[in-house]
């Protein structure tokens, strides 16, 4: 290539970015046109830092320059962040409000950091530290791949929800910023726990705030909501906390030391009937979250009744720990049973998520009810991908779980923005709003095109690889190529629920009076859309960035879950568990090592029997 | 040399027992305090219940600091302890409870400083009854033979009856009746149980009814099994009536309710402690044989079932509930339920009694400082009864309204609080019993309670007071703060480091339950 071509080559982003500022319309003000200008220029390094390079010969396992309590930072400074803002004067909203922003952003930047390593197989930004060594409970954190990316969803949409929130919220914000810190640390601890006992935590952890959100700031059903919220989670982690008993107890029974951590639970191989009960324990929990018809109903209330902020945090972030639940336990640690279920699940998360939602969510007249709807089928386009199990599948998932984020989560703030100017949701209220709001619909138009997967967006590369993955998976069976067609069909139908309703609100005559004088976007609207329309086209026409992030830990997961499914084919219906057999690999970093022997507790009979160590024979 | 061993192995009790004649004295022979609207004070030594409430507490507590160093020391050190068996058991398992009874007995001392005070009924006959019935209950859970037992079991009763009819109205005496009838009549089938017991083992001491009850069905044994079984059901029908357990609960709604806040709390946390400590006791000192405790036959089966149905019915009647302090009273029911889980566990679980044990300690905190809280809510003739009373708590009393959510959260055994380890400790106890279908109804059941917990949250933070109903004024009393700091503190201490003491709870689970 000529020098000439490989500078425009090098060049091509910025030109890019420059033009995108240069199409801002003057009439904005400087605040608006800086972040627009920020987030283009954000998305160029983004490209430009992140272009995937095949990783050097011999990038060993130490990786250098991880610093080992970044996730601890991460997970903690919105922690202690929430407990610091209490002892904040009520009086002074406009500090809760900057303080809590500026957590939020320094977790942003700070989440920066994890795309500095390259993601190789392994655990990355690994921290261990006992917590309660008798029980085996560690404080278990790392990123791989999978996770690194719903980190990172996460500490993007929690400011950008925290600051529409802050724009429409205006009582009782001390408890609003309270609760919304919480949650942002006990989300992102879900998201990098090891430790099933440290995720059971925060996984419980998330409902009280994401509760008082619904509740108290919420609509006028809003009570109902947050019941209906709070009581579906607990009743499918309750179970989740009775597998995890049951596993740490049969681990204890085998190995002879209780641990609570994924890595050593993950070997653990069950009869068929145990493992299918364990895996439904887990499943059920997720698929609630998710969540997958017929656990679906509170969804669409909470979705209605929380405020825009709430909705936001709940599209983006919530639903995701339901679909990552899913790949990381329940195809980690009970492979063979999830393979097994994988077609059945399909077929549910196929007719009846990604059909049957699209269909409810046509005959919509309120569009935030829409909208939850269309999540109900987006999320089953990422439980399909999982079932499926394959590469294509499993990284079209996380790719779409990551879509869904951004445009799901902007189109909820699209909707507030339009619920704060006129207070109704009702489709047949508007139309023709493209006359009087030009960016408010143009970015709405984005947004639609992104969820509908048109190419060149991010929705558009999600879906086809989820298809694609399903076609040629080989646990669906011989469905997979009818379940591919059909979920294609999703994709049509999404078309159609989407753009009759963009055509009914934003084109045509505007003959409601109430429409006529509505303002656009304002500047902190367009600073919390920006790097959201950004994205939209990052992912859409770049999508290797992310992928060759997830690849390594995707592969290195399902070569596990095929084994997994190959010891489970051998196990008997009930009887004896064993531990899977599993090669000494990176992701074994950070095993849990037998403790060592203890002294009895004063007064202990010195006849009772006490915990045997492990042998030779224990750990095949 | 034994004599000063002795008086160590039992100075908890006597501590307990020296500063109750105290403050009988002082109570006897204090002037009555003038009343603040120049009312006409009759009763002795009213208008005391600041000074008695401190006072018990103290006393209690150094009942609690002498069971502690008891511990330190070691029961099994003590060459005098021995002597005082079988009739009082001096063990680390009597030491804890020593120690956890008093605690309770202490915090809804303070509690009653605060509220007799209040709400206008400081009459101060409250604070010895108090300091009576806790040393009952402390000689209760050291009582290893039937008759100490029955005499523990009363003294600890009948201090609570009166307790409970505190308030001389209608709803107070129905409630003290309905309690004492219904006590007086359990107690009587503990006495009759005793009794065939007696006839049947020739043993009134727990080690010997258990050694002649693993001879049954061997050759040359002269016990007589179906009487074996039928007083035990007695025996144990009368301490779970105690225990509040499903279907001996009838008596227990209407006595929280009726009764004062303070005795409530204290009929909460340590006569069911107490009542579990000699539950254990006796179906672990006596009817441990395999003959009567296997699944197949003998207690656990029964008690398997009392405790699904205990929790279950305690949960699905607490949810309909409109009183907060009837709710909690079926709630209490509840997780007398997730307890007796542990108990069943235990036949063959090596940690099921140490479940039971921190699982009543993260109980007693928690449920001092509900009560507490709920306190604090409620000022004189404006009491919080209702969910309504407590609407917009959270705005107006937002330190209140924090700790009542901190004690419920608890209470729902959600994770980073005692609770969650004691109902954590009680499941994983099932599932090494191998009960799994026990342990997972006993976390469904934990389900169905986090939504009446959750509703006082909501009342508190979702929604406000409607303008024209009598509106709850919190209430300020410094010993109310002192109990649920105290309170609060060990439910946030024991929810992120509960092995602080679990080398405790589990030397204490595996003492043996009789010599």
């Amino acid at each position: 290539m000529t020098p000439l071509g490989s500078a425009l080559v090098g060049l091509w982003p910025y030109v890019a970015a420059f033009l995108v500022g240069w199409f801002v319309p003057r009439r904005q003000g400087w605040a608006e046109r800086l972040g627009v200008a920020t987030s283009a220029l954000l998305g160029v390094v983004l490209i430009v830092g992140l272009w995937p390079v095949a990783p050097a010969a011999g990038v060993g396992d130490d990786k250098p320059g991880e610093w080992p309590h970044l996730l601890n930072l991460l997970v903690f400074l919105p922690i202690v962040g929430a407990l610091g803002v209490l002892f904040l004067p009520r009086q002074a909203p406009k500090v809760l409000r900057a303080v809590t922003l500026a957590i939020l952003a320094g977790d942003f930047v700070v989440s920066l950091w994890l795309l500095g390593v390259p993601m190789t197989t392994g655990w990355h930004f690994q921290y261990i530290a006992t917590w309660i060594p008798a029980f085996g409970i560690r404080y278990h954190v790392a990123v791989d791949g999978i996770s690194l990316w719903l980190v990172l969803l996460t500490t993007l949409t929690t400011p950008i929800a925290a600051y529409v929130s802050f724009g429409s919220i205006r009582r009782r914000t001390k408890e609003l910023c309270f609760a919304i810190l919480l949650l942002q640390g006990a989300m992102l601890g879900a998201f990098v726990a090891l430790d099933l006992f440290l995720f059971y935590v925060f996984w419980e952890l998330l409902l009280v705030p994401m509760f008082i959100i619904i509740g108290v700031w919420g609509g006028v059903e809003r009570i109902k909501a947050s019941y209906k919220f709070f009581l579906y989670t607990m009743a499918g982690s309750v179970l989740m906390l009775a597998a995890i008993l049951y596993l740490v107890w049969v681990h204890t029974d085998l190995v002879g030391y209780p641990t609570f951590d994924y890595l050593a639970l993950s070997r653990l191989s069950l009869p068929r009937v145990a493992a299918a009960l364990c895996f439904y324990a887990f499943a059920l929990a997720f698929m609630v979250k998710v969540p997958m018809f017929p656990l679906h109903t509170w969804l669409p209330d909470a979705h209605v009744e929380a405020p825009t902020g709430g909705s936001i945090i709940l599209a983006a972030v919530l639903l995701k720990l339901g679909t990552y639940g899913y790949l990381r336990f329940c195809m980690g640690m009970f492979g063979g049973a999830a393979w097994q279920s994988g077609a059945t699940l399909a077929g549910i998360a196929i007719g009846l998520g990604i059909l049957y939602g699209a269909l409810v969510a046509w005959k919509q007249a309120d569009i935030k009810r829409l909208v939850a709807y269309s999540s109900v089928a987006h999320m089953g386009f990422a439980m399909l991908g999982l079932f499926a199990g394959t590469r294509a599948g499993v990284e079209g998932s996380v790719l779409t779980m990551v879509n869904h984020g951004i445009s799901t989560g902007a189109l909820f703030l699209l909707v507030g923005v339009i619920y704060d100017r006129r207070h109704t949701r009702e489709v047949r209220e508007f139309g023709g709003l493209a006359k009087v709001m030009p960016v408010y619909a143009t970015i709405f138009v984005i947004m639609t095109l992104s969820s509908i997967g048109v190419p060149g967006t991010n929705g558009f590369v999600g879906e086809l690889m989820v298809i694609t993955g399903t076609y040629v998976s080989q646990s669906l069976g011989g469905f997979a190529k009818v379940q591919a067609v059909l979920a294609a069909l999703g994709v049509i139908l999404a078309a159609v629920y989407m753009l009759s309703v963009v055509e009914r609100m934003f084109f045509g005559p505007l003959t409601n009076r109430a429409n006529r004088r509505l303002p656009d976007l304002s500047p902190r609207e367009v600073i919390a859309l920006a790097p959201l329309v950004v994205l939209v086209f990052v992912i859409g026409l770049f999508p290797n960035i992310f992928i060759a992030r997830m690849r390594p830990s995707v592969n290195a997961l399902l070569e596990d879950y095929e084994q997994s499914w190959k010891a489970h084919s051998e196990m008997p219906d009930h009887g004896q568990a064993r531990m899977r057999a599993q090669p000494e690999g990176p992701r074994r970093k950070g095993y849990p090592e037998p403790p060592p022997p203890r002294a009895e507790p004063p007064g202990a009979e010195a006849g009772r029997e006490v915990a045997r160590l492990p042998t030779e024979e224990d750990v095949p | 040399m034994t004599w000063w061993s002795t008086l160590f192995a039992v100075s908890p009790l006597v501590v307990v027992a020296l500063g109750a004649l105290l403050l009988m004295l002082a109570e006897a022979l204090g002037r009555p305090a003038p009343a603040a609207d120049g009312a006409v004070v009759t009763d002795v030594g009213s208008g005391r219940a600041g000074e008695l409430g401190i006072g018990s507490a103290v006393v209690l507590f150094a009942g609690g600091v002498f069971a502690l160093s008891l511990w330190m020391v070691g029961p099994e050190a003590l060459p005098g302890a021995e002597g005082l068996a079988p009739y009082f058991i001096v063990d680390r398992f009597s030491a804890f409870f020593g120690v956890m009874l008093c605690l309770g007995g202490g915090l809804s001392a303070l509690l009653g400083g605060g509220y007799l005070d209040e709400h206008g009924i400081d009459r101060s006959e409250f604070f010895p009854l108090l300091l009576w019935a806790t040393l009952g209950a402390m000689a209760l859970a050291g009582a290893g033979d039937l008759l100490t037992l029955f005499v523990a079991l009363e003294t600890m009763s009948i201090g609570v009856y009166a307790m409970v009819g505190l308030r001389r109205n209608g709803r107070a005496i129905e409630a003290a009746l309905k309690y004492f009838l219904l006590g007086g009549f359990a107690g009587a089938l503990t006495l009759f149980g005793a009794a065939l017991l007696y006839g049947a083992t020739g043993h009134t001491d727990l080690a010997g009814i258990g050694a002649s009850v693993g001879t049954i069905g061997q050759p040359g044994s002269t016990v007589p099994a179906g009487l074996v079984l039928v007083a035990m059901a007695l025996v144990v029908s009368g301490l779970l009536f105690k225990v509040a357990a499903v279907p001996f609960h009838m008596w227990t709604p209407d006595a929280y309710e009726g009764a004062p806040t303070p005795a409530t709390t204290f009929m909460a946390v340590a006569v069911k402690c107490a009542a579990f400590a000699i539950l254990l006791r006796v179906l672990f000192g006596a009817f441990a044989d395999e003959r009567v405790a296997s699944w197949g036959t003998g207690w656990p089966p029964v008690l398997a079932v009392l405790a699904v149905a205990t929790m279950t019915v305690g949960n699905l009647i607490a949810g309909r509930q409109e009183s907060v302090k009837r709710m909690l009273a079926y709630s209490s029911i509840a997780h007398a339920g997730y307890a007796l889980l542990g108990v069943v566990a235990a036949m063959r679980s090596g940690m099921g009694q140490a479940s039971v044990l921190f699982y009543l300690l993260a109980y007693t905190v928690s449920t001092v400082g509900a009560f507490g809280a709920l306190i604090l809510c409620g000022r004189r003739g404006a009491e919080a009864v209702s969910y309504e009373d407590l609407a917009g708590i959270g705005r107006r009393h937002p330190v209140v309204a924090l700790a009542f959510s901190l004690f419920l959260v608890s209470l729902a055994g959600i994770p980073a609080t005692a609770g969650f380890f004691g109902k954590l400790g009680v499941f994983l106890a099932a599932i090494d019993a191998e009960l799994y279908v026990l342990a997972v109804v006993g976390l469904l059941n934990s389900f169905l309670g986090a939504y009446y917990y959750l509703r006082v949250l909501v009342y508190m933070y979702m929604r406000e007071p409607s303008p024209n109903a009598p509106r709850a004024v919190p209430m300020r009393s410094g010993q109310v703060g002192v109990a649920i700091a105290v309170a609060a503190l060990l439910v946030v201490w024991w929810g992120l480091f509960p092995l602080s003491i679990g080398a405790d709870v589990t030397a204490a689970g595996s003492a043996p339950m009789a010599r």
